[in-house]
């Protein structure tokens, strides 16, 4: 038997259409900038930490660091993972408004689940809010 | 703070399923580390995006992850 989260599903309603929709994108898969701090494989519990990413970043500027996951596709086109440019696209194309100016990559591997629940997760989410100022997001994982 | 509408796109959906999230796509048969596809594969990276956005629009179906076919994917 499947066990189910007893939480209520956090649903929230899209109040307005997508073509007028900012959209941001939360990736697990470990991506960020070149220029900023890896994620910390080193530590078996994991990272709690996110980074970053500006809508106007170049891809080439972005990397991954993970180690649960085989993230050679990813090195080789990072949008298999993170669909920044793809995004950029569809604002081109008017099915979305725009693309935020922050994004959020963060390596979704912890054994301190309750830490990322509690702090990460509200953090991001603050983060997607004040910062990103999106109004819908995408979640990847690896 | 308010909400904020979410999509997830994943390609562990027994594992996403356990948390119930408001509005998931899984790509059937994508192996992890290609959640939108494989790399250059630009449409079908496109077509997956599009999939996940019209779900933020389409009827809710809160907790569930809809698996997706992209035959192009290949096996």
């Amino acid at each position: 038997m499947t066990l189910l989260s007893r939480k209520c599903v956090p649903f929230t309603p899209l109040d307005r259409e997508l073509s007028k929709c900012t959209v941001a994108l939360v990736t697990a898969a470990g991506v960020h900038r070149v220029d900023q701090e890896p994620f910390n494989i080193a530590d078996e519990l994991g990272d709690l930490t996110f980074r970053a990413i500006g809508g106007d970043d170049a891809i080439a500027d972005l990397m991954v660091t993970h180690h649960h996951y085989d993230h050679t596709d990813a090195d080789q086109d990072i949008n298999v993972v993170f669909p920044l440019d793809l995004l950029r696209e569809l604002a081109a194309e008017g099915m979305i408004g725009q693309v935020a100016r922050e994004h959020v990559g963060y390596m979704g591997y912890t054994m301190q689940l309750k830490l990322m629940y509690e702090q990460t997760a509200p953090a991001i989410a603050e983060y997607v809010d004040k910062k990103a100022k999106a109004d819908a997001v995408v979640l990847t994982g690896g | 703070m308010r909400g904020i509408p979410t999509v997830l796109i994943t390609v562990s959906p027994e594992v996403s399923a356990q948390m119930r999230p408001p509005r998931a796509i899984s790509p059937k048969g994508f192996r992890i580390g290609n959640s939108l596809g494989r790399p250059g594969m630009r449409d079908l990276q496109k077509r997956v995006l599009r999939d996940a956005l019209n779900t933020l629009t389409a009827p809710a179906r809160p907790g569930e992850v809809v698996e997706i076919d992209y035959p192009e994917y290949g096996g």
